[in-house]
């Protein structure tokens, strides 16, 4: 009797339960890979469309050729924005399999928060979609197809992913952005796309205050900004050594093992020096210069020289960054670190950082050169 | 009543007719018992005046020369009491014993209002060969046979010591069949001996068939699907469990040999296991309990993915099975449900088959229903890859009462997670859990060493350490010598 009643008990709970879970049948289903807002035009702008919302979905084709479906509407929100795709295709849209937000640059001028916030809230995306920047318009990015790339959600992520790895962008999902957006010492950064005529391209690291684009670090410029906001384990860089007095030549130095260490000095209330300890190991992978990298001192020497390259173009890039009062390596954590909590709150942060000191002090170790002498 | 009671195999009373009260026994009643048995031999020897009754099918020629044949054919009428006085022919003081002895193959010797039997019993029986079910690739070959007294004598071979114990039981109202129970004295628990012969002395029934058979009357749960009690036709394998403090039963006519008791996790665990390097072994064994999840779930966990966790499934392999689920016209859940009946049909088909057409159905299920069904719609691809995967894995599982049962399961399981997603496997693999923990095996816990934890257990469960660290009889048993080694490291 027991048994039965189990069965009936199981087979009912089964059947009261079945049309609680919505099914979500795979083949019934288009699934968001990337997204894209951009502010609208003015004349959508005057009908009070505030939102132009771009996606992406990528659609199974039984011939296996890849089919791409891209939708866009301009909306008054991004609630709406749905509403309106639903209206476009015969899937029902899904967001479980996001990979990609990106952000127009006008969009992110003014500040993008309040649509990071709903990808936050979703249970069902996750916290690892990747945040970029569009300079210019994420809706033609999205839009456009490349035909060596037929699936531009994947291309996008797929770019971004390999890049980060080699340090040349920093790997910036929702969550590393939200957590930046809410620290109060540190500001958010995300890398920026460029679209070219047949691609699309990494175009530097866009730094943010709060949540609204201030000031970008170029493309070429990347490495150092990597060098002074983490410790890494493998990276690449090239250095013209022509740039500095006395030596020429061409280094790439590759496979950089960085370690940074921030030190805080509170000389008066309001009035910080930072040493910013930087030691780079790598290989050196091409030199064009006249020295001898087997000869120690002349080794020694091309090591002083690219860190006297590491610490200019580091202190230029610090010298940018109060200028325009974003904390993007997060110098204000370590300030808050060197306090109590209480005098961190009274400390004005926004104010004091742009007058504080900040030095560099790099050294780099030449740990391969190669086979020739 | 309760279907999942715990059956008590109490002491009820014989049925069948009342005991017929005993009698001398005398040639002429004797012979009235197995009237129309045509089958039945009587000889006179009128100059000694002595008379035989035997099956002649039952007994040896040989032992029949020896002690009949040669012997009663030499003497004269006088010297006849002296030869009977002989130990081998034993006087029978009840007629109810005499049939009996004739049955089991013994001569019945009439002389003088006498009776005597002497025993000649050789049936005819098939050789040793290797078993099909349980197949091993390094280790013995023998395996055991449909008669009993061989597969004693297989034992015997192999555990040449005076404290394996045997004792013998009837079972059948009809055919008799004979139960040995086998024990090694001072390593086995008494307790388990004796609520064995317990049961088997109290079953009632007409016929005993094979040892699988048996089980299912001795089982403590027999409403389970699992198999509480493992056989085995190997004889390296009884003889280990034997050794490790269970309690054996041989059916005779039956070349599956019981041991008693078991844990779930024994039937995971094949002799080869023990006859490579322990490396080997572990890594075989997690295979095997590896292959266990995926036929229980991986059908199972494509339905409930495919059904409501698209999130689930990597970006790569996103396309390519909404591609391959999209010509089909079914739901996951009747999709997978379709392909695992088919497994299930070849299966059987193919067991019941002689080798040689077994190979026709082998290319008829795996190029035309597996790849024709994808080509025509019906299924998408990755089933067949998960079907066939869980099928396979089922097979890896040595032994077969127990693949068969956890095969059922997985039905179970596909209609769950067809309808509640993820949530629904884990709900069912819960309570297959909770029903396994609720089992026993001859009143000990199936789930021994998991629960109770009895983690020294686990080096020779879930891995086979080495040798030297394998010092001690499995706590299930229960056995009052727990050391079986003293190796050092």
């Amino acid at each position: 009797m027991r048994l039965l009643k189990a069965i009936v008990t199981l087979l009912l709970a089964g059947l009261l339960a079945a049309g609680c879970g919505q099914q979500r049948i795979l083949e019934k289903l288009g699934f968001i890979q990337a997204t894209g807002y951009d502010l609208p035009s003015e004349q959508e702008r005057e009908k009070g469309r505030e939102l132009l919302v771009t996606i992406n979905v990528p659609k199974a084709d039984p011939q296996g050729k890849m089919k791409l479906e891209t939708l866009s509407a301009s909306v008054k929100s991004s609630k709406e924005a749905r509403i309106e795709f639903a209206r476009q295709t015969e899937l029902s849209l899904v967001s479980g399999q996001l990979r990609n937000t990106l952000y127009g640059v006008s969009l992110a001028k003014i500040g993008f928060m309040n649509h990071i916030d709903t990808l936050v809230r979703d249970p069902s995306i996750s916290q690892l979609v990747k945040v970029s920047v569009v300079n210019g318009s994420a809706h033609d990015l999205l839009i456009k197809r490349y035909p060596e790339h037929p699936n531009t959600g994947q291309y996008v992520d797929r770019l971004l992913e390999k890049e980060s790895i080699s340090m040349a962008i920093p790997r910036i999902t929702v969550y590393d952005f939200t957590r930046d957006y809410y620290d109060d010492g540190i500001d958010p950064i995300a890398p920026i796309l460029k679209q070219n005529a047949k691609n699309i391209a990494v175009d530097g690291i866009a730094l943010f205050h709060n949540d609204q684009y201030k000031t970008r670090i170029e493309p070429d410029k990347t490495l150092i900004f990597a060098i002074i906001r983490q410790n890494f384990k493998y990276g690449e860089m090239s250095i013209n050594l022509a740039e500095d007095k006395g030596e020429e030549g061409q280094v790439i130095f590759s496979s950089v093992i960085n370690h940074r260490k921030i030190r805080v000095t509170r000389e008066q209330t309001d009035r910080f020096s930072v040493v910013i300890e930087i030691v780079t190991r790598g290989s050196v992978h091409e030199y064009t210069g006249n020295l001898k990298l087997s000869d120690d001192a002349d080794r020694k020497k091309v090591e002083s020289l690219i860190a006297g390259h590491i610490e200019r173009e580091a202190g230029d890039m610090l010298v940018l960054m109060q200028k325009n009062k974003v904390d993007s390596i997060g110098i204000g954590q370590y300030v808050r670190n060197s306090m109590s909590y209480s005098e961190w709150k009274k400390l004005n942060w926004e104010e004091v950082y742009p007058r504080i000191s900040i030095a560099c002090k790099a050294k780099v170790i030449i740990q391969d050169y190669g086979k020739f002498k | 009543m309760s279907l999942f009671k715990r059956v008590r195999h109490g002491k009820n009373k014989p049925i069948g007719q009342p005991d017929k009260p005993d009698v001398l026994p005398s040639l002429q009643q004797t012979l009235d018992e197995f009237k129309d048995c045509i089958d039945l031999v009587h000889r006179t020897m009128p100059e000694i005046q002595v008379e035989f009754v035997y099956f002649g099918h039952l007994v040896g020629s040989d032992p029949f020369t020896r002690e009949i044949a040669v012997p009663f054919s030499s003497i004269s009428a006088d010297e006849v009491p002296s030869l009977l006085a002989r130990t081998q022919y034993v006087e029978t003081q009840s007629a109810k014993h005499l049939i009996k002895e004739i049955l089991d193959g013994a001569v019945a010797i009439f002389y003088g209002g006498k009776c005597y039997v002497v025993n000649v019993y050789k049936p005819d029986n098939r050789s040793i060969e290797q078993s099909e079910t349980e197949a091993v690739i390094t280790g013995p070959h023998d395996s055991f046979i449909e008669t009993a007294e061989v597969n004693l004598s297989l034992i015997r071979q192999r555990v040449k010591s005076s404290h394996l114990k045997v004792m013998k039981y009837e079972v059948g109202e009809v055919t008799k069949t004979d139960v040995y129970v086998l024990y090694i004295d001072r390593i086995t628990n008494m307790g388990y001996v004796r609520e064995l012969s317990r049961r088997i002395q109290n079953i009632e029934i007409d016929a005993v068939h094979d040892g699988n058979m048996l089980v299912q009357y001795i089982d403590d749960h027999p409403n389970s699907v699992f198999p509480l009690f493992p056989t085995t036709e190997r004889t390296d394998a009884a003889v280990s469990k034997l050794v490790s403090g269970r309690v054996l039963a041989i059916v005779d006519g039956s070349p599956s040999v019981i041991s008693a008791p078991a844990s779930f996790f024994e039937f995971f665990s094949s002799p080869d296991d023990y006859y490579q390097r322990w490396m080997l072994g572990t890594a075989t064994r997690l295979l095997r309990f590896s292959a266990f999840i995926i036929t229980i779930a991986f059908t199972a966990l494509y339905v409930s993915v495919t059904t409501f966790h698209y999130e689930m499934i990597p970006e790569d392999l996103l396309l390519t099975l909404t591609e391959s689920r999209s010509r089909v016209p079914f739901p996951p859940i009747y999709e997978a449900l379709l392909l695992e009946t088919t497994i299930e049909l070849l299966r059987e088909a193919g067991a019941r088959l002689p080798t040689k057409i077994g190979q026709t159905i082998g290319i008829v299920g795996g190029i035309v229903i597996g790849q024709a069904a994808v080509q025509a719609g019906l299924t998408s691809n990755i089933l067949i890859i998960a079907v066939a995967s869980s099928a396979i894995a089922s097979f890896v599982i040595p032994s077969y009462v127990m693949s068969a049962s956890i095969r059922l399961i997985r039905f179970a399981l596909i209609i769950l997670a067809g309808m509640l997603g993820n949530m629904g496997l884990i709900m069912g693999m819960a309570l297959v859990v909770i029903h396994l923990s609720g089992l026993t095996s001859l009143q000990s816990s199936y789930l021994t060493p998991v629960a109770p934890g009895r983690f020294k257990d686990w080096r020779d469960v879930f891995i086979r350490a080495p040798f030297w660290m394998l010092k001690e009889r499995p706590t299930q048993s229960k056995s009052p010598n727990e050391m079986k080694n003293k190796m050092k490291e």
